[in-house]
């Protein structure tokens, strides 16, 4: 088993407030992770640190490492880890001004890259990778915000997949879509998985038991229990887990 | 264009006393209050505009515009309105607009909070102190020898003036336009590596340019209209532009002193002045309107 | 909040369906009780009232297995949850099997028509063997109502003592049949009574081991007794 990123003991604050506590936390390479837990328990804080989003808010700042192919995060530039850890959002966010093409291109030009048949070539490629391909190959200039949620939140998956990271990070990308979008995207991740390491916050634990292959659960900042999906699920090991995943608290 | 529908508050009048009846009766009470209140607050408006158009229109003519004021035209007026208006614009928008972005994209500590009270304080100056400041720093500055003393009432007098004015304008309503532009957008480009200069640059004024717009826009529409910073800056001239260190006509100056003259024909000639002056604003106030409608076709900047 | 109304609405389905598994359980336990009282009083009523008992295992766990899948499709059920109702799911197999058991024993009851001169001592040491086995299922019994994992995890050696009495019962028969001291149509009835003893002594097991899993997670492996006793070297 690769571990394509891994934390160790990492804590982090938004002031003096605490958001996770000493989390030490394996990610397998080409393995679906589903990070899952009640409202508030630090599960949007925890990947924010992992792709170095965290430290852009003010007041905020945080503690221990995150190792990226065994490397601190901190010891590179910000910018070369959000390229190699790319990161969607829990609402769909494709830029406002920008056409479907422009979004998904938009991580390349807005570093530099003019090559015109290299940004078609990236676009087809990300957004066939995204599962949107066949749906706007035709509207390629509309604007990103004229498509439908479900479509909104794929554009964001392809704009993220162009700049080609190693791993991507998924807060609640489905919690503001329909079933059917839903399951479009879940689907989406099974495949991403072959090539990418995927993390995928969320509170649907049903989501969590489809889609990931390990399951970690966090409550109150802290890293309850990490397994296999179908251990965590069939017979977990830590009271408060069960307690969580059988709807008995909260 | 489509107006809007007239509600109709004498639907569904009841014909009885009871509770539910005397809650429609209130309802129907407030509504028509609301309505009177509409129309005194529209009445000033309404009564300024038809003043202005009924007795300004008989002034405008061709030779109107084309007339220096010692001619009885507004020609050198409009002249020096824009050309202070211009100057100005091109001090106080790059200014005004990266003071916005330092403030919305940099400004989030306690140094950006002193700056942003005291553009705060200075959008509420009076624009008389204003021109009195511009005056007497012009004067000392004359004085001691820096510049000369012609500056005082000239064109480059008047724009410092209406820029001082301006810049703070600019900077908070620039500020306001950019905060607009939603936290995520920005999160989405850092989180594609893009590196903070760029973010600012090319994601978020784009997203944020119409606000920016409007926000420049408005700020020329409100010193457009200034008149006594200028008295004590610009001065006023009976012809057309003749030099930046030479006083200037503008608009309001040439109201104010048609509006006092004995004559009736300058009189008159002040509600011609007056019309256009309006008719500017207007315009300008349309305009970004539909600048703002063209480029979000379901309204609202920053989305 | 919706959320917490599902948890009710399961909640309230594992009840009904732990409320039917102990009537399931009792039936059975009924069943195979009246069952070796008709055999060793060779009593027919008896018989039919066995007859009617399995014909009530037989719906009854036909109604449990809907609710079980019930449950499945509409609350997703995890963990424990799941683990009940799954295991519920397979042991009413079991609990149906001894009522069948129970059924079997009562036909060979109706078989004999009332005669038979030897027949208590010809019984031998079916009567031990009733015991423990009813034993057993009770055993599994409460460890299922009670949650209790640890009172069942070696319930595979007590099954023990029912295999060898079995193998006993069978030499003793098959002796007293080939000496002609026994008619062999009759000797043969026993053998098979001893034979469906066992199986239902079995079925507690199986019963037993799944508590277990319900519990604790845990699947306790099957041993021969051979190589229990082997290991225990």
């Amino acid at each position: 088993m690769t571990l394509k990123v891994r934390t160790e003991h990492l804590s982090a604050w938004y002031g003096a407030k605490r958001g996770i506590e000493d989390i030490s936390l394996d990610f397998e390479e080409h393995a679906v992770t589903a990070i899952i837990g009640p409202s508030g328990c630090g599960k949007s804080t925890l990947i924010r640190c992992m792709n170095r989003l965290h430290e852009v808010i003010p007041k905020a700042r945080s503690e221990g490492k995150v190792l990226l192919d065994g490397e601190d995060i901190y010891a590179l530039s910000a910018v070369s880890v959000r390229r190699r850890i790319g990161m969607v959002f829990q609402k769909a966010n494709p830029f406002p001004t920008m056409s479907v093409y422009d979004n998904v291109s938009a991580g390349l030009r807005l570093n530099g890259v003019r090559d015109r048949k290299r940004l078609d070539e990236t676009v087809l490629r990300s957004l066939k990778h995204a599962a949107l391909w066949d749906e706007v190959r035709d509207s390629l200039d509309a604007p990103g915000v004229s498509l439908s949620g479900g479509q909104q939140q794929r554009l964001c998956i392809a704009r993220a997949l162009a700049v080609e990271p190693e791993v991507l990070l998924m807060d609640e990308p489905c919690s503001a879509l329909d079933p059917i979008a839903t399951a479009k995207i879940e689907d989406l991740i099974f495949d991403l998985k072959k090539e990418y390491t995927v993390v995928v916050v969320t509170h649907n634990m049903q989501q969590a038991a489809r889609v990931a292959d390990y399951t970690a659960f966090l409550y109150l900042g802290k890293l309850i229990e990490v397994n296999r999906t179908r251990e965590l699920f069939e017979r977990p090991a830590q009271d408060l887990t069960e307690k969580y995943i059988t709807g008995r608290f909260g | 264009m489509k107006l809007p529908k007239f509600p109709n508050p004498f639907r569904g009048l009841p014909l009885r006393f009871d509770r539910e009846g005397r809650r429609l009766w209130k309802d129907f009470g407030m509504s028509i209050a609301a309505f009177v209140c509409v129309v005194i607050a529209l009445v000033p408006l309404g009564s300024i505009l038809i003043e202005a158009a009924v007795r300004g229109l008989q002034a405008i003519g061709p030779s109107f515009f084309l007339l220096d004021t010692a001619y009885g035209g507004i020609g050198n007026a409009i002249q020096g309105t824009l050309i202070l208006v211009a100057f100005a614009s091109a001090i106080s928008l790059p200014v005004g607009i990266l003071t916005g972005i330092y403030l919305s994209e940099f400004g989030k500590n306690r140094f950006g909070d002193a700056i942003r009270f005291f553009v705060d304080v200075m959008t509420q100056i009076p624009s008389i102190v204003v021109g009195i400041f511009v005056y007497s720093l012009i004067l000392l500055l004359s004085v001691s020898g820096i510049v000369s003393v012609r500056l005082v009432f000239s064109a480059v007098a008047g724009t410092i003036a209406l820029a001082t004015i301006m810049i703070p304008f600019v900077a908070r309503t620039a500020e306001e336009a950019l905060r607009l532009v939603s936290v995520s957008t920005r999160e989405a480009a850092l989180a594609l590596g893009i590196p903070r200069h760029r973010m600012i640059l090319r994601v978020v004024l784009p997203t944020g340019a119409s606000g920016l717009v409007t926000g420049a826009l408005l700020g020329v529409a409100r010193v457009g209209g200034e008149t006594a910073p200028l008295l004590m800056t610009a001065y006023g001239s009976g012809f057309g532009f003749s030099g930046l260190d030479q006083p200037v006509e503008s608009l309001p100056h040439t109201i104010y002193t048609f509006a006092l003259s004995p004559y009736t024909g300058q009189n008159q000639a002040a509600w011609g002045a007056s019309l256009v002056l309006v008719l500017m604003m207007l315009m300008i106030s349309v305009f970004s309107r539909l600048l703002l409608r063209s480029r979000y076709p379901l309204g609202g900047a920053g989305r | 909040m919706p959320e917490k109304a599902e948890r009710k609405a399961l909640a309230e389905g594992l009840r009904a369906l732990n409320e039917n598994m102990v009537t399931l359980a009792d039936l059975s336990e009924l069943a195979i009780r009246k069952a070796v009282d008709g055999l060793t009083r060779l009593d027919p009523d008896v018989s039919d009232e066995v007859f009617t008992l399995d014909g009530e295992i037989y719906a009854l766990q036909l109604e449990i297995e809907k609710n079980c899948v019930d449950l499945i499709a509409l609350h997703a059920p995890v963990a424990r949850d799941l683990r009940t109702i799954t295991t519920s799911l397979k042991i009413t197999t079991d609990f149906d099997r001894i009522g069948r058991y129970a059924k079997d024993i009562a036909e060979i009851t109706l078989r004999f028509r009332g005669k038979e001169p030897d027949h208590l001592r010809n019984l031998g040491s079916i009567p031990e063997m009733t015991e423990i086995a009813i034993q057993l299922v009770d055993k599994a019994i409460r460890a299922f109502v009670a949650r209790d994992a640890e009172s069942v995890r070696h319930i595979q050696e007590d099954d023990d003592a029912v295999d060898l009495l079995e193998e006993r019962a069978f030499e003793e028969l098959v002796d007293k049949m080939t000496s002609r001291s026994l008619d062999v149509g009759v000797g043969a009835r026993y053998i098979l009574v001893t034979r469906y003893l066992e199986r239902i002594a079995d079925h507690a097991v199986n019963i037993g081991q799944r508590v277990v899993y319900m519990v604790t997670g845990d699947r306790v492996p099957r041993i021969r007794a051979v190589d229990r006793a082997n290991r225990t070297r």
